[in-house]
């Protein structure tokens, strides 16, 4: 779930890792109740600061994604369809975001990006 | 928060070709934090002033809220030392070396030990002359853990080392951080590692520290921004420019070095009758290195 964690990106770590973790939630990947690793595990796993590993967490308890349960760890809390489709739109966005960026660097229109779009998704990718 | 470390204007002669100049450097309570700096930097001659193995010509010294050198004995029985070249006896077998160290220190935890020599799989029986160069590496950060200490100084610990004993030492490393808070100044020259795991920075060049900021403040600040119609002189910026040159291979305008960049700060520009076109995210290295060209060009 965190191959990906890339510390030379502008993004934050604690934010790369909490935006995975609420990506897994709202894939269904990860239910309600589900225990996530505890701090010490995943900073040591992961090579990062364990700050970096509470914050994350922090985050996702602030936005109602899990639940610190005092001496028992951090728990993923039920999350509503409703709530699960707006994390996975506002997920879309954020690439539509980075696919926008990275296209006005390389010339290419907006036009030119449908039509591509709309071919991918016609190949009825898996 | 208190810092772990703390210096106040100190000086060192070294020699007559270096000179540590009037170095001030702050390393809060539980933090991680990276010391950088090119070869000759004066990163090394710090760390042993800081370990009271010199004498700063002027200037204080604080580790742990204690005086260096006047409470060494008491400072160096809660901070573990990593240094750049082991220091063991090499005649000895690798249990021999951890008894032998493990008598100095009143914390010493032995059923740490024994599970520190389990996950490094360290050969007890080996003489310290005999054992590789990761496992050398493990046997040190195995005696700095095995103390049980409050803060630990690394003098590039894992200088030569493959990655996966690289993974297993800093792994281990951050174990014992999350369940003790202890607080961690680590030099290395692997930038990518310390992006990591650091949360502090501090950059040192030609025996002074000449940047020092949390990581993320450091990682967010320093950009370089393509510039459209540039004025003759920035005036007045909410940021600080470090640097100007022009933009390769014939695109108009040029790219400017800043720091302390927010993305709020782009209306400067039209203020000037510029226009900013681009801004392009430095990771750690670069920005280490930008600002290291930045510096030295005054």
């Amino acid at each position: 779930m965190f191959d990906r964690i890339d510390p030379r990106s502008p993004t934050p770590l604690y934010e790369q890792i909490a935006g995975r973790i609420r990506v897994a939630i709202a894939a269904g990947e990860l239910e309600g109740g589900h225990h996530l690793s505890s701090v010490r595990q995943l900073a040591s796993t992961l090579r990062v600061n364990p700050a970096t590993v509470v914050q994350a967490y922090r985050e996702l308890e602030r936005e109602g994604f899990v639940e610190l349960r005092h001496g028992a760890g951090t728990f993923v809390r039920g999350v509503s369809e409703q709530r699960k489709k707006s994390e996975r739109v506002r997920g879309a966005a954020q690439l539509v975001r980075g696919l926008l960026a990275e296209a006005a660097r390389l010339g290419v229109n907006g036009e030119d990006l449908r039509t591509a779009l709309d071919h991918e998704l016609g190949r009825k990718v898996p | 928060m208190s810092d772990a470390i703390k210096t106040q204007g100190m000086w060192y002669r070294a020699g007559p070709d270096f000179e540590l100049h009037d170095v001030s450097m702050s390393v809060p309570t539980g933090s991680v934090y990276g010391f950088l700096g090119p070869n000759g930097a004066g990163k090394t001659t710090t760390i042993r002033l800081l370990l009271g193995l010199h004498r700063a010509d002027r200037g204080d010294i604080s580790l742990l809220d204690r005086d260096v050198p006047k409470d060494m004995p008491d400072i160096l029985q809660r901070t573990a030392y990593v240094p750049e070249t082991p220091h063991l006896y090499p005649s000895l077998t690798v249990a021999e070396a951890v008894r032998y160290h493990g008598a100095f220190y009143k914390a010493w935890d032995e059923s740490w030990t024994d599970e520190l020599f389990d996950r490094f799989s360290l050969p007890p029986n080996q003489r310290i002359s005999k054992l590789s160069k990761g496992e050398s590496g493990k046997l040190l950060m195995l005696l700095a853990l095995a103390q049980r200490p409050e803060l630990l100084v690394l003098d590039e610990p894992t200088e030569g080392l493959d990655p996966i004993v690289r993974r297993d030492i800093l792994g281990t490393l951050l174990d014992y951080v999350s369940e003790q808070g202890a607080t961690v100044l680590i030099s290395s020259h692997l930038v990518h590692e310390l992006e990591r795991i650091c949360d502090w920075v501090g950059l040192m060049d030609q025996g002074r520290l000449i940047s020092e900021m949390p990581m993320q403040q450091f990682k967010n600040g320093i950009k370089r921004l393509r510039i459209i119609d540039p004025p003759g002189t920035y005036d007045n910026t909410p940021f600080e420019v470090l640097a100007r040159e022009p933009v390769n291979g014939g695109v108009p305008g040029e790219m400017i070095l800043v720091q302390g960049w927010s993305a709020d700060m782009a209306g400067y520009f039209s203020g000037v009758g510029a226009s900013l076109r681009e801004v392009v995210d430095l990771d750690l290295e670069d920005g280490f290195v930008e600002m290291l060209r930045a510096y030295r060009a005054g």
